[in-house]
């Protein structure tokens, strides 16, 4: 009777061991789990914000719960067997080489999980590959380190989005909301890869090659997105954001960008910048309608400046809210936080407002202005650009005087 | 069948020495160098076991500078917009990182503990191939310092371990990094190629008698699996590692756009490589902790066969699943489909492993010794690993989490809490075979703890990082996509580095255990079988003398030596022992072989690893000095054919029996 509580008493230790070790268990899982998911995170992939991203999401959902279980099964058994039969002076175990009905069973398991996640994998697969249910197509080019958005003057974004002229912009990708768009991805250097997580997974922008990504936004609201392939120097500088506008907002955002150039009041500041732009910027910088003083339109030349052969149009730039590939933000702190936070009635609005003078971040854009290679690396150091044939690989130090700076300021600050 | 006959001395051997002469002394320079104690003895031997320790010091010294390179990455991102290294070093250090801890730590180490204990495991006094055995590991080391010194030549190489084309161009990366890689890994490569062939000829030939494959010790399955896998991997990466210099130094185009190329040609070539290579990098590990389970259950390992040929499964499947690299490279969703059904199938295989690991463990009698924590927490950690592996075989899955620190995380913890935590397993098994003293426990176990907490703590949070969206490779990151709230990236960064300072004294527990174990005088020598062990490599002595075994034993089952030393009831399957190891060799030794015909030392694999680099950087900085480095592997190599067969002084009496059990040259550089 003695040894038989004894025993008990042994047991309920052992129970309370373990209790104690899986209260242990459920606070960390529950602790991650919190930290996992109460986050909001702009690029995190388990908020999907349009249909693509949440095919992927109800894919990759339950292979993570399947997994999760499977884990915690193996090192259960890893965990009793330790328990179990450590060496407690216990005879030496007979030597089974093993037990062909356990292994067969422990492999048909697996076999028949992979195959349930394999199927809806496969159907997947190809429904994103899907491009016959397209109804606008955006041309997007990755180079050293910002992305191009050019909205081509074909078809449906003809017809239907009234796009007559193409549109050229960087920074941040603009689309309808519950719009099929098709990106054509391509890149002009080196491979980069477009991603913009809350709205589908990514693909990669290969030169030579165009690869199409489907995109589509359910609400209005902006987008975080990184390049992730590996693009030399300034990788983690190519940042870029998607912006999804109702349909009437995208119809006045395609206006806007239609309008014609207007030219500054003689006098102001933006003349005098505008002059200043002339001679120092539109060399790789292009802005539609642009006039030299001869009459005859600028037209930028990156072809001959730049590695890549091209710099971002900024006709519009104060229409975007970002520049130098997404990397600074054209608005303050809380000018931001207006537009990023906005409810999805009331984000066309604000985001269609543009960069006003209160809101405009002086800071990082003259920071920009006056040494570009100081603050994102562009291998700014000439004798590095030997292998180039003395093309830049990004925009250089230009050596803008303190006067110049202001004056550009307020011409760019009328670019929308 | 290992045991040659020493040739008559009076016969003349190379190039027409005149008769009556001594080999040793024929031909003047191409004499073959003599036996001695000192460090020369080193420098041109060609004994496997001293090979096998010298990739193991050189393989660890690589070790701790692609550490110091990973502590430098986590120091860059413990704070947003990291200030410690700038955007180009940092390129180069995770460049660097990875190629160190893949080609100069991961893989020589495997080949350390394969080449000290293949031939061991399978009765054999050394490798089929010994010049060439000694000429790999010096490419090896020679390779791996010529891709090193790039830090003292104007930087290390800056388009990352997988090196796409077109930005490893020299229109996109002008420094000379990309140059010293390329030609640095050709070197290694030598190595790899030469030791596969050395290994599988030694393998498939060299087997004690009455070793059939199915006897032999899984450790040596793995690792004929994986010099397979580097016999037909390697010859991939040296194509495609020419035609990248030959775009880089003589204006190639194999990858140039403009001219119409297409630069996935080279992401396919790398990764025909790349896939096979972790399997090269994991299966080494998994031989080993199939010996280390066992033996510290007390059981032999569950389903042998299964697990041997579970191995083989992967080494065939590995070669189908390179694309899922590229699932977002915009192969099309056929070919997508295809390699996403191929990656799920291998994870069968290996899950097969992981169900005869627990198994094994599973009825046994089990100690938890230092090798046994490193075995069982390999198992955990690489089951994480290949389950994280799963969700991104699932291909729209992948593309949320491809080249995010997901990915980094996920292949941490199958090539750290997987590969690198075999090898300590081994080193903390085999330290007693291979230098006469176990390393202490009580640092062991420290060692452990800290490698263990440490690994956790810094690629846990890379799989949440990760999935919040942290791409990889990213000098800075940016408190604009870092989150709200206490759990942000900021959080999970400052933890991933403070657990790689964790991790790191780990390491470094495991130096100050090697040296308290060798300097301290209260450690004592270690019996002949610590362990308790089941295979060949026991029954001899610790550490065995240069021909291996005074006698090569005839083999009657897979774990010889246990069978040796213990007995089953065939009624009650009971098992006792029967005899003590030391009695298990004594009369093994009993009948000592005679004449034992050992390889002899030789000058030229060093000489001729040496000359490679010479041509390496004459292709970089001068033409003549290429042709200088040209010369001199011409030379070397003729040197090398004209060296007299064998040294008279490299034969191995045994000691008439009855005269005291062998004789007590001891390898030990440390003990």
């Amino acid at each position: 009777m003695k040894k038989m509580i004894d025993q008990f008493g042994e047991s309920m230790k052992t129970a309370r061991r373990w209790r104690n070790a899986s209260k242990a268990a459920i606070a960390v899982s529950a602790l991650s789990f919190v930290a996992s998911c109460g986050r909001d995170a702009p690029q995190d992939t388990w908020q999907p914000a349009g249909p693509n991203a949440e095919r992927i999401d109800n894919l990759q959902r339950p292979v993570f719960y399947v997994a999760g279980v499977v884990g915690v099964i193996v090192f259960a058994a890893v965990a009793w067997s330790m328990y179990r039969y450590r060496d407690r002076g216990q005879a030496i175990p007979e030597q089974t080489h093993g037990k062909p009905a356990v292994e067969i069973v422990l492999t048909v398991i697996p076999v028949l999980i992979l195959l349930g996640v394999a199927i809806p994998t496969a159907s997947t697969i190809f429904k994103l590959a899907e491009t016959s249910d397209t109804e606008m197509t955006i041309n997007v080019t990755g180079q050293q380190w910002w992305w191009e958005y050019d909205y081509p003057a074909v078809g449906s974004n003809i017809e239907q989005y009234g796009i007559t002229a193409p549109i050229v912009t960087a920074g941040q990708l603009v689309i309808p909301e519950n719009t099929k768009v098709l990106l054509r991805v391509t890149s002009r250097d080196v491979i980069h890869s477009y991603w913009i997580p809350k709205l589908n997974g990514k693909k990669d922008s290969v030169p030579g090659r165009v690869h199409l990504l489907r995109m589509e936004g359910s609400k209005p609201g902006i987008y975080a997105g990184q390049c992730t392939e590996f693009c030399g120097l300034s990788h983690a500088y190519m940042r870029m954001e998607a912006v999804v506008l109702s349909r009437a907002d995208y119809d006045k955002w395609v206006a806007n960008q239609l309008e014609e150039y207007t030219v500054p009041e003689i006098g102001t500041d933006a003349a005098a910048g505008e002059s200043v732009f002339i001679q120092q910027c539109s060399r790789c910088h292009q802005v539609n309608g642009l006039k030299n003083s001869d009459g005859s339109l600028n037209i930028a030349a990156p072809e001959q400046n730049l590695v890549s052969g091209a710099a971002p149009n900024l006709t519009n730039l104060m229409t975007r809210n970002t520049f130098a590939g997404a990397s600074w933000d054209l608005l303050t702190p809380e000018c931001r936080d207006n537009v990023w936070n906005a409810s999805s009635a009331d984000f066309g609005e604000r985001y269609l407002a543009g960069v006003s003078t209160e809101c405009l971040n002086q800071k990082d854009l003259r920071e920009w202005l006056r040494n570009a290679p100081a603050k994102k690396p562009m291998y700014a150091d000439p004798t590095k650009l030997a292998s180039t044939g003395g093309l830049y690989r990004g925009m250089p130090d230009l050596g803008l005087t303190e006067d110049q700076i202001n004056v550009i300021v307020a011409y760019l600050l009328e670019r929308k | 069948m290992t045991i040659i006959d020493r040739p008559s001395t009076d016969v003349a051997i190379a190039g027409g020495a005149p008769a009556g002469v001594k080999p040793s002394e024929a031909l003047g320079v191409f004499k073959r160098p003599a036996a001695s104690t000192s460090w020369r003895d080193w420098v041109v031997t060609v004994d496997h076991k001293k090979l096998g320790i010298m990739y193991g010091v050189t393989a660890f010294f690589f070790f701790i500078v692609g550490g110091v390179e990973a502590l430098l990455i986590r120091l860059q991102l413990i704070s947003p917009d990291g200030k410690v290294l700038n955007a180009d070093q940092y390129n180069q250090m995770f460049t660097m990182h990875a190629t160190t801890m893949v080609f100069l730590f991961v893989m020589p180490m495997a080949a350390a503990f394969a080449n000290y204990f293949v031939p061991l495991q399978i009765g054999a006094r050394d490798v089929a191939f010994p010049r060439l055995n000694a000429f790999g590991f010096w490419c090896f080391l020679f390779g791996g310092l010529f891709l090193n010194s790039s830090w003292f030549l104007g930087g290390g190489a800056d388009g990352g371990w997988f090196m796409y084309a077109p930005n490893s161009s020299t229109l996109f990366s002008p420094s000379h990094g990309i140059d010293f890689w390329t030609l640095g890994l050709q070197i290694t490569g030598i190595a790899s190629l030469t030791g596969a062939i050395n290994l599988i000829v030694t393998v498939l030939n060299m087997r004690a008698p009455g070793m059939k494959m199915m006897r032999m010790p899984i450790f040596t399955w793995m690792v004929l699996v994986t010099q397979f896998l580097l016999l037909f991997a390697i010859p991939v990466i040296t194509v495609a590692l020419f035609l990248l210099t030959f775009q880089r130094s003589f204006d190639a185009t194999f990858f140039d756009v403009a001219s119409g190329a297409d630069p996935l040609l080279w992401q396919h070539l790398f990764w025909i490589f790349g896939h096979p290579e972790v399997y090269i990098m994991i299966l080494p590990s998994f031989g080993i902790i199939s010996e280390v389970l066992p033996v510290f259950s007390k059981k032999p390992l569950f389903g042998y066969p299964i697990v041997a040929m579970s191995g083989a499964a992967i080494g065939f499947v590995g070669w189908g699943v390179w694309a899922h690299h590229m699932f977002a490279s915009g192969l099309g969703p056929v070919s997508v489909t295809v390699f996403s059904m191929a990656t799920m199938a291998i994870a069968v295989p290996t899950g097969v492993k992981i169900v005869n690991w627990v198994m094994t463990m599973w009825g046994g009698k089990l100690s938890f010794t230092v090798p046994m924590l490193f075995a069982i927490a390999l198992v955990v950690q690489f089951t994480i690993g290949g389950l994280s592996g799963v969700t991104h075989a699932v291909a729209p899955s992948d593309t949320q989490q491809t080249d995010t620190y997901y990915i980094v995380a996920h292949f941490h913890y199958v090539l750290f809490g997987g590969a690198v935590f075999g090898l300590f397993s081994g080193f903390y098994y085999w330290w007693p075979k291979m230098f006469r003293r176990q390393l202490n426990d009580a640092l062991g176990k420290w060692n452990f703890w800290l490698m263990l907490i440490g690994m956790n703590l810094t690629f846990g949070p890379m799989h949440i990082l990760g999935l919040q969206g942290q791409p990889r490779r990213m000098g800075v990151w940016t408190e604009g996509r870092a989150g709200e709230g206490f759990f942000n990236f900021g959080f999970w960064n400052r933890v991933a580095s403070i657990g790689s300072f964790v991790l790191g004294i780990g390491v470094l527990m495991f130096l100050v255990n090697v040296l308290y174990t060798h300097k301290s005088k209260k450690v004592a020598i270690s019996p002949l079988d610590p362990w308790d062990a089941r295979t060949l490599e026991w029954m001899t002595h610790n550490p065995p003398q240069e021909h291996n075994f005074d006698t090569i034993p005839t083999v009657g089952h897979l774990d010889e030596f246990f069978h040796r030393k213990y007995e089953t009831d065939s009624l009650t399957h009971s098992v006792k022992q029967v005899h003590s190891a030391e009695e298990v060799m004594a009369e093994l030794n009993a009948h000592p072989d005679e004449h034992i015909h050992m390889p002899s030392r030789s000058y030229w694999p060093i000489l001729l690893a040496m000359s490679l680099p010479v041509i390496g950087y004459g292709l970089i900085y001068n033409r003549m000095l290429m042709a200088v480095g040209v010369s001199l592997v011409l030379l070397t190599m003729f040197g090398w054919s004209m060296e007299p067969s064998t040294s008279p002084d490299d034969d191995f009496d045994p000691p008439a029996p009855g005269e005291g059990g062998g004789h007590t040259k001891e390898l030990s550089p440390l003990g």
